[in-house]
C-alpha cells in the first residue's frame, strides 16, 4: 500500500535524511512528493548552517590538559559518614536546601565550586598569558597587578549571582587556591562559608567582591591582602 | 592491561572526536558561551575519571552526551537565569551566504533558542550529532513515535517562525 502525502510529509519532516526504500519510492511517485522532499532537504541545509558554531580555539587543548593533571582523590569515608548522618536526620533538610537554589551568595559559592572548582584546579598550568588575564579582567572593569597576576594559573569567565564574573586559580605556597571575582555582588565581609571539604572567605572590594576558596587545610586568609591590594576594581581602564 | 599512555591516548581521541559537537550542543541548550565551555570541560573531566567504565567505543558519543545532559540538569537548569549571548560567539561563517540568507540564518538561530526543550533537544541530537530517531529515543528515554512527532513539530515551528518574519519583514524585532 502506497504512502499518502500527509504521512510522507510527516516522515521527511521528522527525518529529512531518511533514505528508507519506502520513502524513496514515495518520493518518486508524484511531483508533489519530490517537491516536498527537496524543500525539506533545502531547509535542512539552512538548519545545519544555523547550528554550526565554532568552539573556543583553546577548548580542545584545555580538555586534553585534563589527562595531564593528577585527579584529586576524594576521601570517601567522611563523605559516607556524612551521608549516613544525613539519612539519620531525615530528608527534610535536604529538601529545604535543594529548594533554595542560589538564594544567597553562600549557596552560589558552594554550588559553583562543586560544579567546576576541581576542574579549574586540575586545568591550572604554569604558563598563562598576561593577555588572557588582562582581557578577562578588563572586560569586568578590573585589573590585577603583578603580585596577583603572576600567581594566576587559570582564569575564565563564570556566572555569578549578579552577572558575569571571573574564576581564577592562583598558586600559593600552600598549593592552588581559587578566587571568584563577583563584580556586582556585595557580601558580608569576612564571612567564612564551609562546604564539602572546602571553605571560602568572602571579601568586599572597592567594587563587587571576591570569594577566596581553598581546602580546609589551607589558610584562605593568607590571600586576603593580595586580593584586596592587587585586584583593582571599577573603571580602571578609564 | 591499559597503560596510562593508552588511557590518555583514548581520552584525547574522544576529545578530538566529540568536543566540538558537545560544545555546539551545550551552547544551544544553555545559550551562553562561558556556561557551555564549563559544561564541556566538566563533561570531559568526569569522562576522564570514569574512562575505564567505557567498554564500548561505539557508545562513547551517547555516553558523553548523557554526562553533559546530567551535568546541565544538575548544575544549571534551575539555578542560572537563561541568558543568551549567541551574538558574541564566533560563528562559522559561510562566505557565500547572501545577505538574505544570513538574515534567514540569524532568524533560525533565534528560533532555535526559543524552541521548548522538548522540541529542541531531539532536533539538536539529530542535526548536531547525527543521531537516528532510535538513538534519540534511547537517549531521551521517550518513545520513537514521540521523537518523530517532536522532530516534525520542531521543524514546523522553525519554518513558521521564518515565514512569519519573512512576511512581516520584522527582522529587527527579534534582536
Amino acid at each position: 500500500m502506497s504512502m499518502n502525502f500527509s504521512e510522507f510529509k510527516k516522515l521527511i519532516g521528522a527525518d529529512p535524511g531518511n533514505r528508507d526504500a519506502e520513502i524513496l519510492l514515495a518520493r518518486q511517485s508524484a511531483p508533489e512528493f519530490e517537491s516536498a522532499a527537496a524543500e525539506a532537504e533545502a531547509f535542512e541545509e539552512k538548519l545545519q548552517v544555523a547550528l554550526n558554531i565554532q568552539p573556543p580555539a583553546d577548548l580542545l587543548d584545555q580538555i586534553k590538559s585534563i589527562s595531564q593533571q593528577p585527579v584529586r582523590q576524594r576521601n570517601w569515608i567522611p563523605l559516607a559518614l556524612a551521608a549516613s548522618l544525613l539519612i539519620l536526620f531525615g530528608a527534610a533538610g535536604l529538601v529545604w536546601k535543594q529548594s533554595q537554589q542560589w538564594d544567597s551568595v553562600e549557596s552560589y559559592i558552594a554550588d559553583h565550586y562543586s560544579h567546576d572548582g576541581s576542574t579549574a584546579v586540575a586545568m591550572a598550568k604554569e604558563n598563562i598569558s598576561d593577555q588572557d588575564i588582562t582581557k578577562i579582567l578588563s572586560s569586568l572593569d578590573a585589573t590585577a597587578d603583578s603580585e596577583l597576576s603572576g600567581r594566576i594559573r587559570f582564569i575564565k569567565f563564570c556566572p555569578t549571582p549578579d552577572g558575569r564574573g571571573a574564576h581564577m586559580v592562583v598558586s600559593t605556597d600552600q598549593g592552588p587556591m581559587t578566587i571568584i571575582y563577583m563584580p556586582k555582588t556585595r557580601v558580608t565581609d569576612g564571612e567564612i562559608v564551609d562546604f564539602d571539604q572546602m571553605h571560602a572567605l568572602l571579601v568586599n572590594l572597592e567594587h563587587g567582591s571576591a570569594a577566596i576558596i581553598g581546602e580546609r587545610s589551607q589558610s584562605v586568609e593568607s590571600l586576603v591582602s593580595t586580593v584586596r591590594g592587587s585586584l583593582k576594581t571599577g573603571f580602571v581602564g578609564a | 592491561m591499559t597503560t596510562e599512555t593508552e588511557r590518555t591516548h583514548r581520552f584525547n581521541e574522544l576529545a578530538e572526536a566529540y568536543s566540538t559537537d558537545l560544545y555546539r550542543y551545550a551552547m544551544w541548550i544553555c545559550g551562553n558561551d562561558a556556561l557551555a565551555k564549563d559544561l564541556v570541560q566538566e563533561t570531559f573531566l568526569r569522562a576522564w575519571r570514569a574512562l575505564d567504565s567505557l567498554n564500548d567505543v561505539a557508545a562513547a558519543k551517547s555516553w558523553l552526551i548523557t554526562i553533559l545532559r546530567r551535568e546541565y540538569a544538575r548544575t544549571f537548569e534551575r539555578k542560572v537565569p537563561r541568558f543568551t549571548d549567541m551574538d558574541k560567539v564566533v560563528i562559522v561563517e559561510v562566505d557565500e551566504l547572501e545577505p538574505d540568507e544570513r538574515t534567514e540564518r540569524d532568524l533560525l538561530r533565534k528560533g532555535i533558542l526559543k524552541l521548548e526543550p522538548k522540541y529542541r533537544d531531539p532536533l539538536l541530537l539529530q542535526v548536531v550529532f547525527g543521531h537516528s530517531c532510535a538513538e534519540i529515543s534511547e537517549q531521551l528515554e521517550i518513545t520513537n513515535s514521540a521523537v518523530m512527532t517532536q522532530l516534525f513539530r520542531a521543524r514546523e515551528k522553525l519554518r513558521a517562525q521564518l515565514q512569519k518574519d519573512g512576511v512581516t519583514g520584522n527582522v529587527h524585532e527579534l534582536f
